[in-house]
């Protein structure tokens, strides 16, 4: 049985949960007060020492992020420099919806996590970057926004000290590209939403061009708990290099999907264990352990940690905590087709291998899905592949390569099944897929 | 530190050669500056343009990096060990190019880029020989011969997305006319308004974009760019005299297109400019000596021209020598200096130039942020240098002969004086007034310099030989030494 210790959502329950005065109540905004009362340095070190890290997919050591924030910067003339927190709020990876949750039950847990983590890195202004598609929860963050200011503790003077620091909200439209951070502070200065060229790095020059630190959502809401009850409480949970609990989303054919908090280097068949096993007592084919951009995990390798090192290890990722179970009954071609068809059209198009990598890909496993592939495809797939990953700006592409590699190295006898029989084994015959979105590559 | 040490420029090594390079470059850039054998290959990429880092094309093994790293992007260090030309390098260009070509309609043949298209360079020296690619190809219907305005079309089906072209119009002209449109593999090239580009700069767009998507109207299927041979010269659309090459076949120019200079147009020329040179290759341009009697224009030949110019120099009491400010300083020094010589009339010497209103470089003034100028004659400055005063039309009266000199863009004066002659490049509606006509050579067909608005003095050579009758200043003055009997004050004849 898996050891259930809640950090961030153990008063999922409570009634209003969202509003400031049951927040409160519950203990809330303590953090901010004991962190003003800190030096931001120990902050700082505070947060590096709970081995807090990035919870919105690369898993970067937070308390080194703030770290790499400089101290005073200043303008060539010699003005200071304002530095700029934002919060990662554009949860895009399919099968992820753990930051939705937080901000709906929980806006003022993050919006305490950003005052504290600005007082650290001395930041002037947010920026809470919301999905598009989160209408109800932006509206959520809004108004705790606007609570938290009326109480002072947002606006000139934060609880009546000499610091100012105010939250402003801006809605994505739709990309999901921009949850990749560089993206995202191009999108929120009104630009394409294209990642750029690193270095220069966001804590040089990131939104506006001014110093910017990134975090997720979910990263926030963990540095309240880490202030409040000490970072070796907070790193006691999970492993060495990986601090704390992790919210999971766990989705797919499993009998009880939803977000679970669990320790992060939980066991994957417990996990799957606690959430009521694989739907309808099937058996497991495969796992996609950490968002749709992680390589599928095959039954036979579900016996691994979840945190970061584990999971890379294993040849994966913890990404951003989305589990996706997939049943014997499912079809890998239809799923890995499926994954292709959302990276092709979300693809941001700046790289060469990755604007017609990912349609490249996308349509030959359309075409293996309803039969009219070869063997030849097959083999080209791992080729099309080294194209494409570390070759380019951003992650993007090695995301591509994730379910394309992995479905075809781990489960290569569907795949050829398909070519024998020139349709999918899984459907009956003569039945044509939903998704048909190639009949024609006239624009 | 050391003066040794200061004045030591750090040095990297590129394929094993040791480079030196400034502080600040980039890889790319310390390459450029020390001539590496082998360039490194570029789509996106443009020293005119901000990097962009995108088309992954000049990714170059750096030691001790991990990932490949973009030539264009990454700075050069101290110490720093690069490799161009490895096995991993080229497999990367080999699935760069694999992946542009695959959605490449590979029309060649009928595209007019061909011969000077960077994907077909870059595919003959790094592009797989074969593709696995079996998918349709993207074909944009609507865009595929797609006006982006009166001077530009854009085939988006060879568009490869390196969006050099967007950059120029936010970085340079900063009209910010294009944009992508859409993402990924449906990214497509257009424009931000309904009534296309506006800019006056477009015909750079064409130049800088690697690949036929993007073609200048004026030259798209005019000539193979094969059969082109490549000159160098100025452009005297203006007095910003830029750099230009001008690509000629068989005596006839097809196109300019911009020539690097750091002082004077970097990479860029303007539209007027690009397509001036059809004023010289125009129909209606004399290009025979032509000299009146009763009452109208007739051939003739410089035989009989020239005699009868000297008799009525002879005549006249007093004379204008009008020379327009689009002459080369040595032909106007030239004949300031030695027409006098064939006359004992009172000569004035004056300069004319009358485009948009302007009389000297005084009046000149820049018309946008890049290039244009108010003056459209080439020479204003240099014409000042030596001392030639404008004319003054209001004060400066009762001439019985005037002789206008011109071979470019400067207007045509108000009457000077009841004889008048044409002397250069002049077309047919407009000598209905002079007496003769002397066809002259134009900047494409002589060799001498130019002073532009910045006082940057520049030389320019033979392009193309004059068409038909047209002579040169030396030939002419020639003519006259042998039909005068009066002796000329020797004149440094050989810079014109």
């Amino acid at each position: 049985m898996v050891q259930v210790e809640k950090l961030l959502t153990q008063h999922n329950d409570v009634e209003g949960s969202h509003t400031i005065d049951v927040y409160r109540s519950l203990g809330g905004y303590k953090a901010l007060e004991k962190a003003l009362a800190m030096t931001p340095e120990s902050i700082v070190d505070e947060v590096k020492k709970s081995n807090l890290r990035g919870r919105g997919g690369a898993g970067f050591p937070t308390g080194m992020k703030w770290s790499f924030m400089p101290k005073a910067p200043t303008f060539p003339d010699g003005r200071p420099k304002p530095k700029y927190l934002v919060c990662n709020a554009d949860e895009g990876e399919p099968g992820t919806f753990k930051d939705r949750l937080l901000m709906t039950k929980h806006p003022h847990m993050l919006i305490e996590g950003m005052i504290v983590a600005a007082h650290a890195i001395g930041a002037s202004r947010g920026f809470i970057y919301i999905r598009g598609e989160f209408v109800f929860e932006t509206k959520r963050v809004e108004d705790a926004i606007v609570e938290a200011r009326k109480m002072g503790l947002l606006g000139t003077k934060v609880s009546g000290t000499d610091w100012s620091f105010d939250l402003v909200v801006y809605r994505g439209a739709g990309a999901y590209i921009c949850g990749e951070e560089t993206a995202l502070l191009n999108s929120l200065e009104g630009k394409r939403g294209e990642p750029r060229l690193k270095p220069p790095f966001p804590a040089m020059v990131g939104a506006f061009g001014m110093p910017t630190c990134v975090n997720n959502v979910e990263t926030f809401c963990a540095v309240p708990t880490i202030i409040n009850d000490g970072a070796a409480k907070f790193a006691s949970v999970g492993t060495e290099r990986s601090g704390g609990t992790r919210l999971f989303c766990v989705s797919g054919e499993i009998e009880k999907p939803g977000v679970y908090e669990l320790p992060i280097n939980v066991n994957l068949n417990d996990l799957i264990a606690h959430c009521g096993g694989v739907l309808g007592g099937k058996k497991l084919k495969a796992v996609i352990p950490g968002g749709a951009s992680a390589p599928m995990l095959s039954a036979a390798e579900t016996d691994v940690a979840m945190d970061f090192d584990s999971l890379a290890k294993a040849g994966t990722m913890a990404g951003s905590g989305g589990v996706i179970v997939i049943s014997e009954d499912t079809c890998i071609v239809e799923v890995a087709a499926r994954l292709l068809k959302f990276y092709e059209h979300e693809s941001c198009g700046q790289c060469s291998q990755c604007r017609e990598g990912s349609h490249w890909l996308a349509r030959m496993f359309h075409r293996i899905e309803i039969g009219q592939g070869t063997e030849a495809d097959l083999n080209a797939i791992a080729g099309i592949c080294s194209n494409m990953a570390g070759q380019t700006i951003c992650a993007f592409s090695d995301a591509v390569t994730g379910p394309a590699l992995s479905s075809v190295r781990k489960f290569r006898h569907e795949f050829e099944e398909h070519v024998r029989l020139k349709r999918c084994p899984c459907k009956p015959e003569g039945h044509v897929p939903k998704h048909d979105h190639h009949a024609s590559a006239t624009l | 530190m050391t003066t040794s040490e200061a004045l030591t420029k750090p040095k990297m090594t590129i394929d094993g050669q040791v480079v030196e390079f400034e502080p600040g470059d980039t890889i790319m850039r310390a390459a450029e500056r020390a001539r590496v054998d082998k360039t490194i290959p570029r789509f996106c990429y443009h020293p005119g343009l901000p990097v962009a880092g995108t088309c992954r094309m000049c990714a170059v093994e750096v030691e001790k990096a991990p990932k490949l790293m973009t030539a264009c992007s990454t700075p050069a260090a101290d110490g720093m060990v690069v490799l161009t030309q490895s096995d991993r390098v080229r497999k990367s260009r080999s699935g760069v190019m694999e992946m542009l070509l695959a959605n490449h309609p590979l029309d060649c043949p009928v595209c007019d880029q061909a011969g000077e298209c960077s994907l077909q360079d870059y595919s003959y020296e790094y592009g797989p020989s074969k593709s696995e690619f079996k998918e349709d190809k993207r074909v944009w219907k609507e865009a595929t011969t797609k006006a982006l305005s009166e001077r530009l079309t854009l085939n988006m089906n060879r568009c490869i997305h390196c969006e050099r072209c967007v950059r120029f119009t936010e970085d340079v002209t900063k009209t910010n006319e294009l944009l992508m449109d859409n993402r990924g593999w449906h990214k497509e090239l257009t424009t931000a308004l309904d009534e296309g580009m506006f800019n006056e700069y477009q015909g750079n767009v064409a130049d800088i974009c690697p690949v036929g998507a993007i073609t200048f109207n004026d030259f798209r299927f005019q000539k193979r760019v094969w059969f082109l041979k490549e000159k160098v010269g100025i452009c005297d659309g203006c007095a910003k005299g830029c750099s230009i090459y001008a690509d000629e076949e068989k005596g006839t120019v097809h196109r300019y297109r911009a020539r690097f200079n750091a002082e004077v147009n970097k990479h860029w020329i303007c539209d007027e400019g690009r397509m001036s040179f059809h004023r010289y290759q125009n129909a209606e341009r004399v290009i025979h000596p032509l000299l009146s009697a009763s009452g109208s224009l007739n051939a003739t030949t410089w035989e009989t021209v020239v005699p009868w110019l000297l008799s009525e120099m002879k005549k006249a009491r007093r004379i204008l020598l009008l020379i327009g400010t689009d002459a080369s300083s040595e032909e106007a020094a030239t004949i300031a200096q030695m027409l006098p010589s064939f006359s004992s009339a009172d000569f004035v010497v004056r300069s004319w130039n009358g485009t948009n209103g302007v009389q000297s470089s005084v009046d000149d003034a820049a018309l946008d942020h890049l290039l244009r100028r108010r003056d459209h004659t080439s020479n204003t400055r240099g014409i000042e240098s030596l001392g030639i005063k404008p004319w003054n039309s209001a004060t400066e009266q009762n001439f019985d002969l005037a002789i206008y000199f011109r071979c470019g863009r400067a207007t045509l004066p108000p009457v000077m004086a009841q004889k008048e002659i044409a002397w250069g490049v002049f077309d047919l509606p407009e000598i209905q007034r002079f007496a003769a006509v002397l066809p002259g050579l134009s900047t494409l067909e002589k060799f001498g310099t130019y002073t532009n608005c910045d006082q940057v003095t520049q030389s320019f050579e033979i392009v193309v030989k004059g068409p038909g009758g047209t002579a040169s200043v030396r030939k002419v003055l020639d003519g006259m030494k042998l039909k005068s009997s009066t002796p000329v004050r020797e004149v440094v004849r050989d810079t014109i």
